[in-house]
């Protein structure tokens, strides 16, 4: 089948790893933190990952696992201090400690320097063996490889779903609410009673325990990782992600990802103009839809639309304009009679 | 050997400070970080060599000339990327992707038109190295230091005794208010976006000049450093990119002499991170800039 040739499952495996990481920076940005540190914990993710299943022979799931504990526990120790700064102080700071691990694993002898990592058990390399063993060669038509890439997206699918499904849970809880607060005013949330620190921290926590998964992940997908692979141009390339897609929505990570992964891809015909588009379109984007292309009343109306939500939907806005003119209309019939 | 490495500290320094004033002006203007600067520095390195090399002129007129380009730039990245988005009243985040979308537009066209390879000014093109005994300076090193402190002290003098520059510190006060007074916003705006766009061209020159390898990657990476001197100094002070960008240079040089030199590209983040315990709002910078995302 020719839809199913290695390259576009690739693709997809990417375009999943994508959306798992543009979710940590969206979870990061929904309690109102830029922290451009996922690279960073993606690569100390992928690394400790990566060593675990190389040189201690861990299985897969433990070291990725592992990778995303670690990842969190560097995002405690570097979040103590950079969660009390705010705005574009904390992006930056965040982005430094991402250029700072970079360095370190460039200079470290068990990341094996500029040459990086190779041969890491890869996880649809590990899936194909078990469908051969399974005898699952030419199974419906389809070989081995093919089968063994599936069952690869399908295990990262899951994945994905479940920290989506994670985001939704939260965002309707009392947690994601302290968040929204938090967002949209960090000194009237303080003042009404929410922990604003902790509830930063917990972000930043979470979404470098996401980045680290997501580097578990892509570290054993690539089967070959290096520094450069965590440069600055993956942050920004993370950053996008939500911001394309919608940042105040978990859908828009996977969105933005999805057609991120895919337009290079789309546009290669165009060689060497395609960088050229993609910045252009960024661009033009920004100017058309600068909250991204899924906003919150967006994804509100497709899921009523879909039968999820039953109750209209009238935004925060409209309600006060529909009280000023109901007062207004009611001065006006007091003036007349 | 430290007087030595003190000169090479503060002439890459004083390209840093160019670069980060740039920065900073239109940090200071417009709330937001320029991604594009890099960028806009990267196409000024290639304008100032192409005028070198083909036209076959001054150093010095090849600077100007890319100034000029720079300018134009500038101008455009306003027009293009930053205006459609002001009228919007929109986050922080839309004007930074807006920003990063120009800066891979030009990296990318740099890339097409002039090809990945790195060039470089012509061998011998500017004289030799000047011995004053205890340490040596390069004709380069006194070009790129020189033509640095004369254009800070240039934008000084702009800045603090003319009519735009008072409009401009007024605009970076506070927009409302600026407009209110007669200020025009939308045409400071664009001229401070071109005054640190013509400093970010006019820094490539010199950059591309004393490092001798020019390449569309080189905005980034020197961009990255514009954005660590912005965070030292404090963002949107003029002050604090100068002295954040002499810092940065003299630490980056001497921990390369000292030792650390594969810990050099760390060195600047590594000099922000311990800041930011110390003092979160930069060296120079006010509270009040820079807060929300």
């Amino acid at each position: 089948m020719d839809l199913l040739n290695p390259y576009y499952l690739q693709i997809v495996m990417f375009f999943i790893i994508n959306a798992i990481m543009g979710i940590s920076i969206y979870f990061t940005l929904a309690s109102g933190q830029l922290s451009l540190g996922a690279a960073g914990f993606m690569s100390v993710g992928a690394y400790v990952g990566a060593i675990l299943s190389l040189k201690a022979d861990l299985p897969i799931v433990l070291g990725i696992i592992i990778g995303g504990l670690v990842a969190s526990l560097v995002a405690v120790i570097i979040g103590l201090p950079t969660t009390r700064l705010r705005g574009l102080y904390l992006a930056i700071a965040t982005l430094g400690f991402g250029e700072v691990v970079r360095v370190i694993f460039l200079n470290l002898d068990i990341t094996n320097g500029a040459l990086g990592l190779s041969g890491i058990p890869s996880i649809p390399q590990e899936l194909t063996n078990l469908a051969y063993e399974l005898d699952m060669d030419g199974l419906m038509g389809i070989d081995a490889v093919a089968w063994g890439n599936l069952m690869a997206i399908i295990i990262l699918l899951i994945i994905l779903v479940l920290i989506i499904a994670f985001c939704v849970r939260i965002n309707n809880s009392r947690v994601g609410r302290a968040f929204a607060a938090i967002k949209a005013d960090d000194h009237a949330a303080e003042l009404m009673g929410i922990n604003v620190v902790y509830y930063k921290m917990m972000a930043f926590i979470i979404g470098a325990f996401i980045a680290g998964i997501g580097g578990g992940l892509y570290a054993h997908i690539t089967n070959f990782i290096n520094p450069t692979d965590f440069s600055y141009h993956k942050v920004v390339q993370i950053l996008l992600f939500p911001v394309f897609g919608g940042s105040n929505v978990v859908w828009g990570s996977v969105l933005g990802s999805f057609i991120l992964t895919l337009l290079p891809e789309v546009l290669r015909f165009l060689s060497d103009y395609r960088d050229i588009i993609y910045g252009a379109l960024l661009v033009i984007l920004m100017a058309v839809r600068p909250d991204g292309i899924l906003t919150e009343s967006m994804v509100d109306k497709i899921s009523r639309k879909l039968g999820f939500k039953k109750a209209p939907y009238i935004p925060e806005s409209q309600v006060l304009t529909e009280r000023f003119e109901a007062y207004k209309r009611k001065q006006q019939e007091e003036k007349q009679g | 050997m430290f007087l030595q490495q003190l000169v090479n500290g503060l002439t890459l320094g004083s390209l840093y400070a160019v670069l980060a004033i740039g920065l900073t002006l239109v940090f200071g203007v417009l709330n937001i970080i320029n991604m594009a600067h890099g960028g806009i520095f990267m196409i000024g390195a290639f304008v100032g060599l192409f005028m070198v090399t083909v036209f076959d002129v001054n150093i010095f007129v090849a600077l100007i000339v890319a100034m000029a380009v720079g300018a134009i730039l500038g101008y455009l990245l306003e027009f293009v990327a930053l205006r459609p988005l002001r009228k919007k009243k929109v986050s922080h985040l839309a004007p930074l992707i807006s920003t990063i979308g120009v800066s891979i537009f030009l990296e990318s066209l740099a890339l097409l038109l002039w090809g990945p390879q790195t060039r470089s000014f012509p061998p011998d093109y500017i004289g030799g190295l000047i011995d004053f005994g205890v340490f040596k300076i390069s004709m380069v090193q006194i070009i790129g230091l020189g033509v640095s402190v004369v254009l800070m002290l240039i934008l000084n003098i702009v800045i603090k005794k003319t009519k735009i520059g008072k409009a401009i510190r007024a605009v970076s006060m506070s927009t409302e208010t600026a407009a209110l007074l007669g200020i025009n916003p939308t045409m400071i705006i664009s001229v401070t976006v071109m005054i640190a766009s013509a400093l970010g061209a006019a820094a490539g020159v010199l950059v591309g000049l004393s490092f001798n390898a020019i390449e569309p990657t080189m905005g980034v990476i020197i961009g990255f450093k514009g954005l660590a001197v912005l965070i030292l100094g404090g963002l949107g002070n003029i002050t604090g990119a100068m002295v954040g960008g002499f810092i940065l240079g003299v630490a980056e040089i001497f921990s390369v002499a000292y030792g650390a030199s594969t810990f050099r590209d760390a060195v600047a983040f590594g000099l922000i991170i311990l800041l930011l315990f110390w003092r979160p709002q930069g060296l120079f910078g006010s509270k009040d800039k820079g807060g929300r995302p």
